[in-house]
């Protein structure tokens, strides 16, 4: 029997149906239905100028707005062989490392809402809830931040600002520890997801899957350890395992929030003096630029015509473990609690994935396809937007 | 036992029972820090009226510029309005808001540099130093003092200029004072091609009416613009720069005609060694041919034939408006150059 | 039951006027949320996740966020309208029991924010296909905003939507 679940459903947060093939309990097949919030942002982003445009790649998604923001702002010094100052550097790893231990802290928690564990839910949305604070003290805004520009970025952070950010920190730290405890011991919360959802080397291979999903299937890519920054600044090595099942993705978030604790204190201890912001002329021309967003790579593409743009594509890491998930972790799943739970571990985000939508030409209705479809289908057909 | 009492007891606890009854948030979690952008607040009396708050703005509903009605001894205030249903607290109007002090406040303000004062336009203004008389207007009417005296030449302080386009409407002389459009330059190239070649193909195919004017005497005609111009937005759909590079281009343009009759050719050849770039050959079965794609309306053929073969015009063109609709005013005139007369 | 256990006409009265307190009270005090995104960013939904966080607690004012349609007395709709929301937004409307309220949180909602442009493909406002009760502007708005927002305007406009309703019949 197909067991529908979404778009609106108590476990999903965001709109997304779920089509499960079920003999009984047990989960043959799944399938994923995409195309709720395809909003049209690349479309928009034609011929107008970064300054405008920035604001729309901080709308793609509101969870890991800031990655969108620095990867768009690197991609465009790129193409004006430009560089931002090193103090701005230093500021933007602070902000990308406190947006991915928010951003991990609430994936792992709506993980617990699933498994209906409410009290690790509580506690750990009540601690993203202090990283949350440093990014309002740090840049103005919790969610949207507005905190990037081509150049540098805004706003300097003064010494008590910086502070106030360590002490922040430093809760996190005392605390976390505490609730990976009770997770990694608790006997029960071992029986929901050891060995569930299990997704292999190969499967995870040939899914594309990227970020902690694909590093907690034992795949040893993080792109920050080819960025830059983290080269000439930071000791960076990459947090893997090679489980693959939910405990093994929820743990290997738990093991990079730890890591980005770390990164931030030795950010804020070795901050250089100068400049945040280096004024940039934009060029014509072309850049392709990649950055590792808390879910995973993305990858922007940028033609430019003056100082406008004259063509954007983005590559979202959501798209790729989603259907990753639909295709390898869904399948042969026990229950039908244990493939919402498997779900929400593959931290999905939609709003990201909705980069394209492809057009009947003959019907003039839209056609939801997922990226395997999209990839090695014949798009004659169909008209791409 | 003792615990289950003990459980009990905590129940009976005022505090317990304070919360229960009086459940209320702590104060805090409405406390905003500092640098917290909340939405923009407006000083009515600093504005400007550049407009450029409504330029930069990412969002298409979030500012509008409004004027309250005029008084009795004074003209009404201009200031911009926030809608707060579209605003995203960006703060990015405040940062660009050029007037002194700001108009625009949101959060804290210390990020605002003037290095950084970058309003994105599609235009760029310049002084052109030849025809500019130094009369000062530009320099009187800009609001943020961009425009200045250096070196005994105006210049545009670009970091300043906030595009309003105020010193083109006052600027008395015709082109000295230009607003460049600075991207799109393939576009524009293609869009200026195109007028001299449609314009150029009319003329030309209408040469039976105007091949026995000679002399000072003109020949006059008239052109449809509408055509041109919509051809010019499939190149580029962007109806101010189409209709602006079009004003520019035909008011100044000046094309030279090369017109050849060809039945009066006696295939002398004496053109064809003086021609510059080789655009006159002669083919196989001897006669001579002239390549216009090659031609650079030098006039050095005309000069040099014996037997008036090639007739040389000027065109000038004029754009103009006749009942209700533009057309380009069309003026032909044959050239004065000295010529070889047989 | 009660009601015609009390033969004489005032007393009845009485009752009914009490029994009517009391279904405001419950009604003020038991509010079951839904949260509808229909194309938005995400931002505005991690925030309203985030009211559920132990700083802000939204249940401790008796409501309870469930996303179920069909049980929710307040619809929190975010998000632009896209394509795929121009029907199903007004069925998850109509699934809704009377009385209800719709509450608009964020931009997008109330005037399609940034993406009402040129080249986008939303369908804002959200009060073309459903009626809107109250808006909170903001892109996105604080927990606390939200907080402030859903406060003031859920409890006394289900009350009063109820009353009229009981009327009705």
């Amino acid at each position: 029997m197909i067991l529908p679940i979404g778009p609106i459903h108590p476990g999903l947060k965001e709109p997304l149906r779920l089509k499960l093939q079920t003999q009984g309990e047990k989960v043959i097949k799944a399938e994923i239905d995409y195309g709720y919030v395809h909003r049209g942002i690349e479309k928009i982003m034609e011929g107008k100028t970064w300054q405008k445009c920035i604001y729309l790649a901080e709308r793609i998604c509101g969870i890991c707005s800031y990655e969108h923001t620095q990867t768009f702002a690197e991609t465009i010094e790129l193409i004006s062989g430009a560089q931002a100052p090193s103090r701005a550097q230093h500021l933007r790893v602070i902000t990308n490392e406190l947006d991915r231990i928010q951003s991990h802290l609430l994936a792992n928690s709506t993980f617990y809402k699933t498994m209906d564990h409410e009290t690790l839910f509580m506690q750990v949305l009540d601690l993203r809830e202090y990283a949350m604070d440093a990014i309002e003290l740090l840049t103005g805004n919790r969610v949207n931040m507005g905190w990037n520009v081509v150049g540098g970025v805004r706003m300097d952070a003064e010494q008590k600002h910086l502070d106030a950010i360590l002490g922040k920190i430093a809760h996190i730290e005392n605390n976390l520890d505490n609730h990976v405890a009770l997770f990694e011991e608790g006997p029960i919360l071992a029986l929901r997801t050891k060995g569930v959802g299990v997704m292999t080397r190969e499967e995870a291979i040939k899914g594309h899957a990227v970020g902690p999903i694909g590093r907690a299937s034992g795949l040893k890519h993080d792109y920050r350890q080819d960025h830059h920054t983290y080269k000439d600044y930071f000791d960076f090595n990459p947090i893997w395992r090679k489980e693959g099942d939910n405990f093994a993705r929820t743990m290997n978030r738990y093991d990079e929030i730890r890591q980005s604790i770390d990164l931030i204190k030795d950010a804020i201890n070795n901050i250089p003096q100068g400049n945040i912001r280096v004024p940039v002329e934009v060029k014509s021309g072309y850049g392709e630029w990649r950055g590792e967003a808390p879910r995973g790579e993305v990858t922007y593409m940028i033609e430019t015509n003056g100082n406008l743009i004259k063509r954007i594509s983005i590559r979202t890491p959501s798209i790729m473990n989603i259907d990753s998930c639909a295709r390898y972790m869904l399948k042969d799943v026990a229950t039908v609690a244990d493939a919402v739970t498997t779900y929400a571990s593959a931290d999905p985000c939609i709003a990201c994935a909705e980069r394209v939508a492809i057009t009947d030409i003959n019907t003039g209705k839209s056609v939801t396809k997922d990226f395997f479809e999209v990839n090695n289908s014949n798009l004659s057909n169909f008209e791409v937007e | 036992m003792a615990s289950f009492i003990h459980y009990l007891y905590d129940f009976a606890t005022k505090r317990w029972l304070d919360g229960f009854f009086n459940a209320k948030s702590k104060e805090d979690i409405a406390e905003k820090p500092d640098r917290f952008r909340d939405f923009p607040t407006v000083e009515k009396e600093n504005c400007i009226a550049c407009g450029s708050c409504t330029a930069s703005c990412p969002s298409p509903n979030a500012i509008k510029l409004i004027r309250d009605s005029d008084s009795e001894d004074a003209h009404g205030l201009v200031y911009p309005e926030i809608n707060k249903a579209a605003c995203i607290r960006c703060g990015f109007c405040s940062e660009v808001c050029p007037s002194e002090p700001k108009t625009l406040f949101c959060g804290e303000n210390h990020f605002i540099h003037e290095d950084f004062n970058i309003i994105p336009s599609k235009r760029k203004y310049i002084v052109d130093d030849y025809l500019c008389i130094k009369c000062h207007k530009c320099q009187d009417n800009c609001e943020v003092g961009a425009i200045n005296l250096v070196d005994n030449r105006m210049v545009v302080n670009q970091s300043k200029c906030i595009s309003c386009g105020k010193c083109l409407d006052v600027c008395p002389v015709k082109g000295a004072m230009k607003g460049v459009y600075i991207a799109n330059l393939e576009e524009q190239k293609e869009i200026i091609d195109l007028t001299v070649k449609t314009l150029e193909e009319y003329i030309e195919s209408r040469y039976d009416d105007f091949k026995e004017i000679h002399d000072d005497k003109l020949f006059l005609a008239e052109l449809k613009f509408n055509p041109l111009y919509e051809k010019s937005l499939e190149i580029i759909n962007d109806e101010e720069l189409v209709s602006d590079v079009l004003d520019k281009a035909i008011n100044r343009l000046n094309i030279r005609l090369v017109i050849w009759d060809y039945d009066k050719c006696t295939n002398c050849q004496l053109c064809v060694g003086e021609c510059p770039t080789g655009a006159i050959k002669v083919d196989d079965t001897s006669s001579v041919i002239r390549d216009p794609n090659k031609c650079l309306r030098c006039s050095i053929c005309y000069q040099t034939c014996p037997f008036d073969v090639v007739s040389y015009y000027s065109a000038k063109f004029n754009i103009d408006i006749k009942d209700g609709e533009k057309v380009i005013h069309i003026t032909v005139k044959e050239s004065q150059l000295a010529k070889r007369r047989a | 039951m009660i009601i015609y256990y009390n033969h004489k006409l005032k007393s009845r009265d009485k009752v009914i006027k009490m029994l009517k307190t009391l279904k405001d009270i419950v009604r003020k005090s038991s509010i079951h949320v839904c949260i509808v995104n229909c194309g938005g960013c995400n931002g505005c939904d991690v925030e309203l996740v985030a009211c559920l966080s132990p700083r802000y607690d939204l249940e401790q004012y008796g409501i309870y966020v469930h996303n179920n349609p069909r049980e929710a007395d307040v619809i929190l709709v975010t998000g632009a309208v896209t394509e795929q929301w121009r029907e199903n937004l007004r069925r998850i409307y109509a699934k809704a029991p009377e009385p209800k309220v719709v509450v608009a949180v964020g931009n997008c909602p109330q005037s399609g924010d940034v993406f009402a442009q040129e080249g986008g493909r939303v369908l804002a406002p959200v009060s073309d296909f459903i009626p809107v009760d109250a808006a909170i502007p903001g892109c996105p708005p604080r927990p606390s905003e939200i907080l402030e927002a859903v406060l003031a305007v859920a409890p006394g406009a289900i009350a009063a939507k109820g009353r009229a309703q009981d009327k009705c019949e």
